[in-house]
């Protein structure tokens, strides 16, 4: 309908996660129109990021360097590491402030439905880690999806067979802070009931 | 929960249409194929955002028409409430509450609970196994909806198990995470079979004296059987992990909940296999009005009952007593070719429906 290059733009927006159609044909509209020095940045961005970004070589955390830069951190303790899906999922642990550990990004969750097996994600390197010793605890902080539940009990599993003096923990899940027991679905009730702990 | 009005448009036979039920019993009267049971469809689609006759929802758009929408508009102890429900090929399903859209009816506060009882669905009685368990876990969730997420966790668990099962016996993939794929299933399943087990255990009273008082002589009884013993889940993880090297044959999970059977019984044996047609249909409405009441008793709500073709074949005295049974609770909506069948209506709203449309007799007080 296009010329070709403009149709490119096009279908490329739109193999983006949530643009349809439609959208994609909006965006490349709006960049069309953009003078290059705003237009051109965006396609130096997404270069820069592919040529730079790699998986750091401990915890496979997105890093521009061989290591990430929490892995570089000296401050943090190094006997503690929190176990995720997805880099992503780090940043809402940092924000808390709360977790002063190391990472371990796993890549994904077991599925087998999507092919997904334990080899396919970085489970055996969690294991070498933690067997090189100096770690006494792993948090396994993946999603509470059926998933993410079953990717954690393999870890745990994997970590009484191959590192039993580690402890290995959960996230608990309950009630958000400040949030009203009356309030409270039943199942977030009932979870926070059989995490509950001694005051 | 009152269902005050239906609205409707381009839905099977009707271009637009309206509705307005009664407190208690609605009469839906007309000839055959005027599109009585398409008003007791469009009640449920508004109601639950699925459609109670197909799986295949294009059939609910009227022929030619670009798409279809069905509105409800409920009194609840909150307010009015205004739901709606649009189906559109091509274009995922709209759903509104009150104007705000909405990814599913199943859970909002602000749904009529339906109830439905279709010529079809005596399936349900003769037919295999699968669709007992589907309708006892819908009358799970309807009892208890923050458990409805359950069973669906139960499923994809099930599936997950079943994809490895599968892979591992091709070779595909290791048998490593099997023991974790067990648990998860285990701690899922076990919470099925105790809200199954539950639910049947208020439903079987109930059950028994309905279907005696809807005419079926002698001893109804209905009976949740799982197959597992286990009283926990770490016994049904041990259970599915004795199970693991027939699995592995077959490539699915062949233990677990989602084979269990809810058995209707008359007389000591299966309504499946030896009832006949009435005393599968007596045991069905049995099924539903005990459902009924056990909704009012725990939850304070009983659904909105929507009874095709309820009356045809049964005797004079068995309807009247159906009737009375309507009527002691609840809304109800139902359809007859015949408005003389149905004894003891005199209070009831009425409409007559003739060839897509609906015209109201008697509007309520």
């Amino acid at each position: 309908m296009f010329a070709p290059p403009v149709n490119r733009l096009i279908t490329e927006l739109a193999r983006l996660p949530g643009i349809g159609q439609r959208t994609a044909q909006r965006l490349a509209f709006h960049i069309l129109r953009l003078p290059p020095e705003e237009a051109l940045p965006l396609a130096e961005a997404i270069k820069e990021v592919k040529e730079t970004v790699r998986q750091c070589e401990v915890c496979f955390n997105l890093a521009v360097e061989p290591t990430c830069r929490v892995c570089q951190d000296e401050r943090r303790d190094a006997a503690l590491i929190c176990v995720v899906e997805e880099p992503s999922d780090i940043i809402p642990i940092e924000r808390t402030n709360e977790f002063s550990g190391r990472y371990h990004v796993l890549g994904g969750a077991l599925s087998p439905i999507d092919g997904v097996d334990p080899e396919d994600l970085h489970i055996e390197e969690l294991a070498k880690r933690v067997e090189a010793g100096g770690i006494t605890e792993v948090v396994v902080a993946t999603n509470a999806t059926t998933t993410g539940e079953a990717t954690a009990l393999y870890i745990a599993d994997l970590m009484r067979e191959r590192a039993p003096d580690t402890e290995v923990t959960r996230l608990a899940s309950g009630l958000p802070v400040g949030a009203d027991l009356e309030y409270a679905d039943e199942i977030t009730l009932g979870k926070a009931l059989s995490g509950r702990r001694r005051l | 929960m009152l269902v005050k009005r239906l609205t409707l448009r381009d839905f099977r036979n009707y271009e637009s249409a309206e509705l307005t039920l009664g407190e208690g019993l609605t009469l839906l009267h007309g000839p055959n194929g005027a599109g009585k049971t398409n008003l007791l469809e469009a009640l449920y689609f508004g109601a639950t955002g699925r459609s109670c006759r197909t799986s295949n929802e294009r059939e609910m758009l009227r022929f030619g028409a670009a798409a279809a929408r069905s509105v409800i508009e409920v009194e609840g102890e909150d307010g009015a409430h205004r739901i709606e429900v649009g189906f559109e090929p091509g274009e995922p399903k709209l759903m509104k509450i009150d104007g705000a859209r909405v990814e599913r009816l199943s859970g909002a506060t602000a749904r009529p609970l339906v109830s439905v009882f279709l010529p079809d669905r005596l399936e349900l009685v003769k037919g295999p196994p699968g669709s007992r368990r589907a309708h006892l876990d819908q009358f799970v969730a309807a009892l208890r909806p923050a458990r409805a997420e359950n069973r669906t966790e139960y499923g994809r668990a099930l599936a997950q198990r079943n994809a490895l099962l599968a892979r591992v016996r091709a070779g595909r993939s290791g048998p490593s995470a099997l023991d974790a794929w067990d648990h998860e299933l285990a701690r899922l399943g076990i919470v099925l079979m105790e809200d199954r087990t539950h639910s049947v255990e208020l439903l079987t009273p109930p059950f028994g004296r309905l279907a005696a008082e809807l005419g079926l002589p002698g001893e109804a009884t209905l009976t949740y059987r799982p197959r597992s013993k286990a009283a926990d889940a770490a016994g049904l993880e041990s259970e599915l992990h004795e199970a693991r090297e027939s699995d592995l044959q077959r490539g699915f999970s062949g233990h677990g909940p989602h084979r269990d059977e809810l058995v209707l019984a008359h007389e000591g044996r299966p309504l499946r296999a030896y009832g006949s047609q009435g005393q599968q249909r007596l045991a069905l409405l049995a099924l539903l009005f005990a459902e009924r009441d056990v909704l009012l008793a725990e939850r304070g709500r009983a659904p909105l009952m929507l009874l095709d073709d309820v009356v045809s074949e049964l005797d004079a005295a068995r309807r009247e007593r159906l009737v009375e049974l309507i009527q002691s609770e609840g809304q109800a909506v139902i359809t007859t070719t015949d408005a003389e069948a149905i004894p003891g209506v005199e209070d009831a709203v009425t409409a007559a429906v003739t060839a897509g449309e609906v015209r109201q007799e008697l509007a309520p007080a």
